[in-house]
């Protein structure tokens, strides 16, 4: 019956070739829409390392000084803790034995000066952190592997770097043992990353989040001994000023990221008392005056609180879900426009022994076939939309990148994969239920005789 | 066959109430030809309709083979239009996208039968009306007595123990309606109860029986032949 009723659909929509294509266009540019939009947002909304959900979790506390929150800045996000440490305050939570894994970091840029003189010296991004970061974070090795944590203190001169860097510096060969002048020093290769790019960069949302991960990482001790200055530092106390480097670790600023991987739940308790006692503590320094808001997070709650997704891309996605909303109640008007100028057919096939079951099914084949269709060519219009989308937005400026990651990374954000297009397949069958439904029905609740003197 | 008591059927309006039939009763024989006439407006169609079970009544009882039809569902009815009976219509009204093969076709499709015994109901009928030759032809491509002839194959191939025909000569000219008429009779001979409405008092006369009708009631019978019991008893066939 499937079959007859899809032959009988095929040849409905030949009948009227021109309001058929114009239903049919109609369905392709609100799926169009909304794939588009969700493609994006699918592309910010995804979890990096969904698989430690209940392990990893970021560490804040209220530093803040007490008071209204500043002009301009949204309330919700006041709420919230500042998203980095200050230096004693990572240290203390590093000191605790709580976690099974631990990591005070942050990044900062660094001169590379290649010894092969046909490359010129140029600024690599850097994370300075502490040992535990490749284990904590699943990062892959091509080669080698990170330090020990005994580096982390005696700034050992070693480094891991990214495959970009280890392709630009030695052709991708394995570098491990060969030496790279980082900031003007010199540091032993141990490790070289395979391609590695967690979408978002959880790790450190500041920029978005949107970004490569680091081209280098040297132990935690190079803070001091580098003299490696963080890309952002904020300070939360009015009086707090950074003059020179010694007042980052004495003044309240901001500029560590801290990250802690947990047994259980249990552990998670543990450690939550741990951070609260030692806010306590501090308080009675006269340090930390706003109420306990120290938040433990897992990476959902982290992106979440951080906006990952952002509001205007979620916005987006309702503005094009409601296009599309518009676009079946235009179609639906076209479908019965259609389906009543046929209702003498309809009526004829009543009369000779069609159930209204059997014309409701046969019109909504119709109108789901003419969905899938609308949804096969809204797709070929969303592919389209998309690599405009990546060549105007996503793309731009990356001309002058030697990085195939950047590109990469910029596709990552327009790239529809399977279980988009399976959306798509969904979107476009219930966009025909939803536009046919209506149509159908009322074809089939018409009295048999009503159309059979006129056909 | 088909046995009505004063069945009554009221078209409404929020303006209007049309009486279409009144108190109409009638008894048909199987394997009888009535011919249904009367002027324009007088409830012929209605009656068809009501008879086709295309329409309700509101009044009466209808009882089509000893089965009592006012309180079927929807689905029944449908079923009882597939299996029990027949139509023939004044414009023919066959699917102008669809070959007389798949035309005929339709009514098979709905009764669920199988393919194979569903292509040999449909060579046998187009074959009976003449149009073997035809059967990939669109209505379109077709004269309109072929047309006809081809809503016949459509009418007798599901083996209907009625047929109704609504005006079955009104579109064509005297040649065709000859044929039509022919084609009906031998129909009628196998055995098939024949309801034909028709303003032609000469069709008619062909009938067993002519029933006229005025104002949804039944004013004027002839009788102008007999049902041969070996017909009526040997039952429609295709």
């Amino acid at each position: 019956m499937l079959l007859h009723d899809t032959r009988l659909a095929l040849r409905s929509l030949k009948r009227n070739p021109i309001l058929s294509l114009l239903m049919i266009v109609t369905i392709a540019v609100g799926i169009a829409a909304s794939m588009i939009a969700m493609t994006v947002y699918s592309a910010r909304a995804g979890h990096p390392i969904p698989w430690k959900e209940d392990k990893l979790f970021a560490v804040t506390m209220d530093t803040r000084d007490e008071g209204p929150p500043p002009p301009g800045l949204p309330l919700r996000n006041y709420e919230y803790p500042p998203f980095t440490l200050g230096y004693q305050d990572a240290m203390a939570v590093y000191r605790s034995d709580i976690p099974r894994r631990s990591v005070v970091m942050y990044r900062t840029g660094q001169l590379v000066m290649p010894e092969r003189a046909n490359i010129k010296p140029f600024y690599v991004p850097v994370r300075v952190t502490t040992a535990d970061f490749f284990a904590m974070f699943d990062v892959p090795f091509r080669y080698g592997g990170g330090w020990p944590r005994a580096a982390d203190t005696t700034a050992e001169p070693v480094v891991v770097i990214s495959k970009y860097l280890n392709d630009k510096l030695f052709g991708g060969v394995n570098s491990l043992g060969r030496e790279i002048t980082l900031g003007g020093r010199q540091f032993k290769i141990i490790g070289v990353l395979d391609a590695w790019m967690p979408h978002p960069r959880f790790y450190d949302l500041s920029g978005g989040g949107f970004d490569l991960p680091e081209d280098a990482f040297v132990p935690f001790e190079w803070v001091r001994a580098g003299k490696m200055f963080p890309q952002s530092i904020s300070c939360v106390r009015r009086t707090s000023r950074v003059v020179n480097f010694e007042s980052l670790f004495t003044e309240e600023c901001l500029w560590l990221q801290s990250w802690v991987e947990l047994a259980d739940s249990a552990a998670h308790a543990r450690f939550q008392d741990y951070v609260d006692n030692y806010v306590r503590d501090q308080k009675q320094r006269g340090r930390m005056p706003r109420p306990l808001n120290n938040r433990i997070v897992n990476v959902s709650t982290w992106l979440d609180m951080n906006n990952v997704v952002g509001d205007d891309t979620r916005m987006q996605v309702i503005v094009a879900v409601a296009f599309l909303v518009v676009c079946v109640l235009n179609t639906v008007g076209l479908i019965l426009a259609k389906f009543l100028s046929a209702a003498p057919i309809a009526g004829l096939r009543r009369a000779l022994g069609a159930t209204r079951l059997d014309i409701v099914r046969q019109h909504l084949t119709e109108v789901v076939i003419m969905g899938l269709i609308g949804g096969a060519l809204g797709l070929i219009l969303s592919f389209g939309g998309l690599r405009l989308l990546h060549a105007l937005i996503f793309s731009r400026g990356l001309e002058t990148s030697d990085n195939p990651a950047r590109l990469t990374l910029a596709q990552s954000f327009t790239h529809m994969d399977f279980s988009m297009l399976l959306l798509a397949v969904v979107l476009s069958v219930l966009t025909g239920i939803l536009a046919g439904i209506y149509p159908a029905w009322r074809i089939g609740r018409l009295a048999p005789a009503t159309f059979l003197k006129t056909q | 066959m088909i046995e009505m008591n004063n069945i009554s059927k009221v078209f409404r309006t929020d303006v209007v109430e049309t009486h279409a039939l009144r108190a109409f009763s009638l008894r048909v024989e199987p394997g009888e030809f009535v011919a249904i006439t009367g002027h324009s407006g007088s409830g012929k169609t209605t009656f068809l309709n009501v008879a086709g079970l295309l329409e309700e009544f509101d009044g009466g009882t209808y009882h089509l083979e000893g089965q009592d039809v006012s309180r079927l569902s929807d689905n029944e009815r449908s079923r009882i239009r597939n299996e029990k009976i027949g139509f023939i219509f004044q414009g023919f009204n066959l699917i102008p996208d669809l070959n007389i093969y798949d035309n005929v076709d339709a009514p098979l499709h709905y009764r669920r039968m199988p393919a194979a015994e569903r292509h040999k109901r449909i060579t046998a009928a187009l074959e009976r009306v003449g149009l073997s030759s035809r059967m990939k032809h669109l209505p379109s491509q077709l004269s309109g007595g072929q047309q006809q002839r081809a809503a016949i194959a459509r009418a007798i191939c599901g083996s209907p123990r009625v047929i109704l025909a609504d005006e079955p000569t009104g579109n064509l000219d005297t040649t065709m309606s000859e044929q039509i008429m022919e084609l009906l009779q031998s129909i009628n001979a196998g055995g098939t109860t024949i309801l034909m409405v028709t303003h032609n008092p000469e069709l008619a006369q062909r009938a067993h029986r002519q029933v006229h009708i005025v104002d949804g009631r039944i004013d004027q019978i002839h009788h102008f032949g007999t049902v041969q019991r070996a017909s009526a008893a040997a039952g429609a066939s295709a």
